[in-house]
C-alpha cells in the first residue's frame, strides 16, 4: 500500500531533556530518580522552551505511562496513545502523532519519556506489560538461560561475522568514534575520566580487552544503563510558525517490525529498519544519498551497524566502515551520534527519546557548539535520519527530520 | 541432583512436545495444509494461518545457526555455569529452537562452527519435564 504523503504535515518544535541524567546519586545511589519525576522534568523543561502552555497539550504520548501523565499534569487529552515496543517506541510516537495532526485530530502533542535505568537498576518493577501470563515464546525459551539484551544481541554478531567475514575488532571502530562525539558533549556520562573512571578516549584495544559480556561482545560493544529523561513537542505547521522556538520538520516516517522474540528472528543480519527507512525515504522523496547526518540507535554496536546498512547508508555488510573509515566522526561526511550515543551519552534502557532530542538540537542549531570550550558538536547538516530498534533488534521506527 | 534451572510450564498448548520429550521425541507442531512445522507451539499456523494443526515427530537432527557465549548474564541457577553457550538452531525440517548448546567448549568459541551438525538430547528436570538440549556431533 502506498503511504500518505505526510511531509512538513508537522514540525518539532521543542526537546528538552530531564534535569537529572546519567548516574545522578552516583555508585551509592544517594539519590534515587523515579521515571515519572524523569517525565515531569522534561516535560517542564519543553513547555518553557517552545512557550507552550501544559493547559494547550492535546495529545499526549508515551511508552506506557499516558494516562498516569496528564492525570498528573491535569490535562485532558483527545489523543492518548501508550504505544511501547521498546527503545523506538518514541520514534513510532512522532509518526503517529504526525498522522494525527494531519488528520486534524489535534494540534500540539507531548511525546515523553522518563525511566530511571540507573536509579533502580536491579530492583526489578520497570518497565510496562506485567499482563499475569507468560506467553509462549517465552515459556519455550526459559529453559536455556539467556537473560538481558546483550546475551541476545550476541548472537548476532557472530552471525554477522560468519556471513560477511566481519570482526569484533571492525564493530569496535563504532565504540571508539562514538566516544569522540562523547568528549565533544559535556553532558555525556563518558565526557572525561573526570565524569567517570571509564570516560574520556578509548582505543580499539581498550575495546577488544575489556571484560566480556557475551563473546564476542565486551563491555564497550553494550550501552550505558542511566537515568534519563525526555520529552518534545509536536506541533501543527500553523503553530510552529509562531513560537520562539525553532521548528525541525517531520518529512519522512515509517515504521515496522519483525518478530517479538528472537526466535523468531528470520535473518541475525537484518532488521525491520530496511522497511521503516523506505516509508520514510519515499515519504520524505529523499534516498540514502542524500542523508547529511544520522541518529542510530546502538544499544550495542552490532545494532549501529546493522542499521546503517538498513537505512541504506553502506552496503550489506559493510555498515560498521562509517566509522572504521571515520565518516561517522566528527568532521567526517555523515555524522553519526552525535551526542555520544548510547555507547557513551546516556541510555536509559529506551533510548529512543534521547535520539529524537538529539536530532531537534543538530536540526534546530542548538546543538552545544563551544559550549565549555568544546566547538565541533553541532554540523552542517540540513537533515537527519533517525532510527530507533526495540527489543531484541525487533520493532523499528525511522524518521527524516529537516532544518527549518 | 535435583535439576535447578529454570523448567518450562506447561499448558494445553504445548502438551504433545512435552509427552514426545518424556520418550525422548521430538514432537513438534506440524500444519495439514502447508506440511510445515513450527517451534514454539502456537494456536494457528505462522506460514500459512490454517488451524488445522497435528504434532509429529521430527528428526531430532538440525545445523548450527548461530551462537554466543555468555560470560556474564544468565537466568536463574544458570549463573553457576557461567560461562556457557548459548545457540539457535535450523531444524532440519524448518523452523528455529532456542538451545544451550552442548559439546562444545565455551572456552574456545573459535572453535566453534556455524553449519555444524547438531543432534537433540533430552534431560530430566522433573517427573514429567524433560528438557530438550541440543549436541554438536559433526563441525
Amino acid at each position: 500500500m502506498k503511504m500518505p504523503d505526510l511531509s512538513y504535515r508537522a514540525a518539532l518544535v521543542g526537546a528538552c531533556e530531564s534535569n537529572l541524567i546519567g548516574y545522578p546519586g552516583g555508585e551509592e545511589r544517594t539519590i534515587r530518580c523515579t521515571s515519572l519525576q524523569l517525565h515531569l522534568e522534561a516535560i517542564k523543561n519543553v513547555s518553557e522552551y517552545t512557550g507552550i502552555p501544559i493547559s494547550d497539550i492535546d495529545g499526549v504520548f508515551s511508552a506506557g505511562w499516558s494516562s498516569e501523565l496528564a492525570e498528573h499534569l491535569g490535562i485532558h487529552p483527545s489523543y492518548i496513545d501508550t504505544t511501547s515496543v521498546g527503545g523506538c517506541s518514541f520514534q513510532l510516537h512522532v509518526r503517529h502523532a504526525l498522522a494525527a495532526i494531519a488528520a486534524g485530530m489535534i494540534d500540539t502533542a507531548l511525546i515523553s519519556h522518563g525511566e530511571a535505568g540507573w536509579s533502580y537498576r536491579g530492583m526489578g518493577g520497570r518497565g510496562g506489560g506485567g499482563r499475569g501470563e507468560v506467553s509462549p515464546a517465552e515459556e519455550a525459551t526459559a529453559a536455556y538461560g539467556i537473560a538481558g539484551a546483550p546475551a541476545q544481541y550476541a548472537h548476532a554478531m557472530v552471525r554477522h561475522n560468519h556471513v560477511y567475514g566481519t570482526t569484533p575488532e571492525d564493530f569496535a571502530h563504532i565504540s571508539v568514534v562514538t566516544r569522540q562525539w562523547a568528549m565533544k558533549n559535556p553532558r555525556a556520562l563518558m565526557y572525561s575520566k573526570e565524569t567517570n573512571p571509564f570516560g574520556g578516549e578509548i582505543t580499539i584495544e581498550d575495546v577488544l580487552n575489556a571484560r566480556l559480556i557475551a563473546w564476542p561482545m565486551t563491555l564497550y560493544h553494550c550501552c550505558l544503563v542511566t537515568d534519563h529523561g525526555g520529552a518534545v513537542i509536536l506541533a501543527r505547521p500553523e503553530i510552529a510558525r509562531t513560537l520562539k522556538s525553532k521548528p525541525v520538520w517531520v518529512v519522512g516516517a515509517g515504521e515496522s517490525m519483525g518478530h517479538s522474540n528472537m526466535v523468531e528472528m528470520e535473518d541475525f543480519t537484518a532488521t525491520s529498519a530496511h522497511r521503516s527507512a523506505k516509508m520514510a525515504y519515499e515519504m520524505a522523496g529523499l534516498s540514502p544519498n542524500d542523508i547529511e547526518m544520522a541518529m542510530i540507535y546502538d544499544s550495542f554496536t552490532i545494532t549501529a551497524g546493522i542499521t546503517a546498512e538498513m537505512l541504506g547508508l553502506a552496503p550489506r555488510g559493510r555498515g560498521y566502515t562509517l566509522w572504521k573509515e571515520g565518516h561517522a566522526a566528527p568532521g567526517g561526511r555523515l555524522p553519526i551520534n552525535t551526542n555520544g550515543g548510547g555507547l557513551s551519552f546516556n541510555h536509559s534502557g529506551m533510548y529512543g527519546m534521547q535520539l529524537l532530542v538529539e536530532a531537534y538540537r543538530q536540526m534546530s542549531g542548538t546543538a552545544e557548539d563551544g559550549v565549555n570550550g568544546d566547538p565541533g558538536k553541532q554540523t552542517e547538516a540540513s537533515n537527519c535520519i533517525v532510527n530507533g530498534t526495540g527489543g531484541t533488534l525487533s520493532t523499528t521506527g525511522t524518521l527524516i527530520l529537516e532544518r527549518d | 541432583m535435583a535439576y535447578d534451572k529454570p523448567i518450562p510450564r506447561q499448558g494445553q498448548h504445548n502438551k504433545p512436545f512435552w509427552e514426545g520429550a518424556k520418550q525422548g521425541k521430538l514432537v513438534l507442531p506440524h500444519c495439514t495444509e502447508c506440511n510445515s512445522v513450527h517451534w514454539y507451539p502456537r494456536l494457528i499456523c505462522p506460514f500459512c494461518h490454517s488451524d488445522k494443526l497435528d504434532w509429529i515427530e521430527v528428526s531430532g537432527e538440525g545445523t548450527l545457526y548461530t551462537f554466543a557465549v555468555q560470560h556474564r548474564l544468565a537466568a536463574g541457577a544458570w549463573a553457576k555455569e557461567l560461562p556457557f553457550v548459548t545457540a539457535f538452531i535450523d531444524l532440519k525440517e524448518g523452523d528455529r529452537m532456542q538451545t544451550v548448546l552442548r559439546g562444545v567448549d565455551p572456552n574456545k568459541p573459535e572453535d566453534i562452527k556455524i553449519g555444524s551438525k547438531v543432534k537433540v538430547e533430552f534431560e530430566q528436570a522433573n517427573d514429567d519435564t524433560f528438557i530438550p538440549f541440543w549436541r554438536v556431533v559433526e563441525s
